[in-house]
């Protein structure tokens, strides 16, 4: 059975100095997040993302298994790793990513010395 | 800033040696007075892909030879597949020599039908796969095949075998962008099957840094660090970055 849909290397954006199973991860948890990847989705193999990606295919398996670890994808022996249909489970994810976006985005109102509050008040005050 | 040693704890003794494809100990090489090779170690694992990186000299075209068996070190020892090498592991392995030629007046499919017909292990199934991916027309005539077709065509030859070892010298040398991607693509697709190691010599660090499990630096003949790849990463150090460090 094919895949649903194939990776390009444009895909991802990969930066060489950072984990590539890490950014993996991220990356596929954010496009499941978007809807990007519709919940039933089937994912390329290991093999075939490995091929596809030019990437070590260790890489790509621990990526895999992480995404299993958060709920995000399921595999069904002999078929394949499918996109979770739990909408609870992507609910979850997606708090999580708000939660990590907003806290960057405090660190960034810090660092001029703002609260995240009023970093947006401002940038909205009119001129 | 000079990139820890160790993350890969290279000389550790604790890998059971069932595992370990290629393990190399304090190996040297000399021709006549000339030291090509001195204190060699490094271990590689069963189904993984290690860089062998090094600029031009560092001896890793002659470490090749060794790991082969077309030659004996001077000092130290050698294990491959589990045994010396010998005739007995290079039906074993699968070798892409720098600069090798292949009999350039046969066509690819008559090189690939002699081919099967020396090695034991010639799959022919494998064969048909390789030819269709790596996008080999098998009618041509060898010597009018560009540098990038007969790359793919040696590749081929190499993977077309159930080698448990595949040991690639220079993959990439004169060869175009496509051809490289799909040499690597190619390289990524076998190795996901988790049954065979490959040990690969390259410049082209770029192309191959998110293939490679391990990177095993060597320089004037001696290793200058083994490092997992993932483990650098997360010390923020991209393989090129590492190369940059140890080399310049």
């Amino acid at each position: 059975m094919p895949p649903d849909i194939i990776w390009h290397v444009h895909d991802f954006q990969i930066d060489p100095s950072r984990p590539l199973y890490e950014q993996f991860v991220e990356q596929i948890r954010a496009m499941i997040a978007k809807g990007q990847l519709a919940p039933g989705t089937r994912l390329p193999s290991v093999r075939e993302t490995a091929a596809s990606l030019r990437v070590n295919p260790t890489t790509v398996m621990k990526a895999y298994q992480e995404l299993e670890r958060l709920r995000l994808t399921v595999t069904h022996r002999g078929q394949g790793t499918f996109v979770t249909d739990e909408a609870e489970a992507i609910a979850r994810s997606r708090r999580e990513l708000a939660r990590t976006a907003v806290r960057r985005a405090e660190e960034l109102a810090a660092s001029i010395g703002l609260t995240l509050e009023e970093l947006i008040a401002l940038a909205q005050e009119e001129e | 800033m000079k990139p820890e040693l160790n993350y890969a704890a290279p000389f550790a003794a604790s890998t059971s040696s069932a595992e370990l494809t290629i393990r190399c100990r304090g190996v040297g090489m000399s021709f006549k007075k000339k030291n090509v090779l001195h204190d060699v170690s490094f271990e590689t694992e069963k189904g993984t892909i290690v860089g062998l990186l090094g600029p031009n000299g560092a001896g890793k075209s002659t470490l090749m030879r060794i790991l082969t068996g077309l030659m004996e070190p001077s000092a130290g020892t050698v294990e491959v597949l589990g045994g010396k090498p010998s005739v007995e592991t290079l039906g074993k392995l699968s070798f892409l020599p720098d600069r090798g030629q292949l009999p350039n007046w046969l066509t690819a499919e008559q090189w690939l039908g002699y081919a099967s017909g020396i090695y034991p292990d010639w799959d022919r199934a494998l064969e048909r796969q390789w030819v269709r991916k790596l996008e080999v027309d098998a009618s041509m005539r060898i010597a009018t095949l560009s540098r990038g077709q007969e790359a793919r065509l040696q590749l081929l030859t190499c993977l077309s075998r159930r080698a448990p070892l595949v040991i690639l010298d220079e993959p990439f040398t004169g060869v175009d962008l496509l051809s490289r991607e799909s040499i690597s693509s190619a390289v990524a697709e076998e190795a996901a099957a988790g049954d065979r190691t490959f040990l690969i010599a390259t410049h082209d660090i770029r192309e191959m840094e998110s293939l490679f499990d391990r990177i095993v630096l060597i320089g004037g003949g001696t290793i200058k660090g083994v490092y997992d790849t993932e483990a650098l990463r997360a010390n923020g150090l991209s393989v090129e970055s590492c190369y940059r460090e140890v080399f310049a």
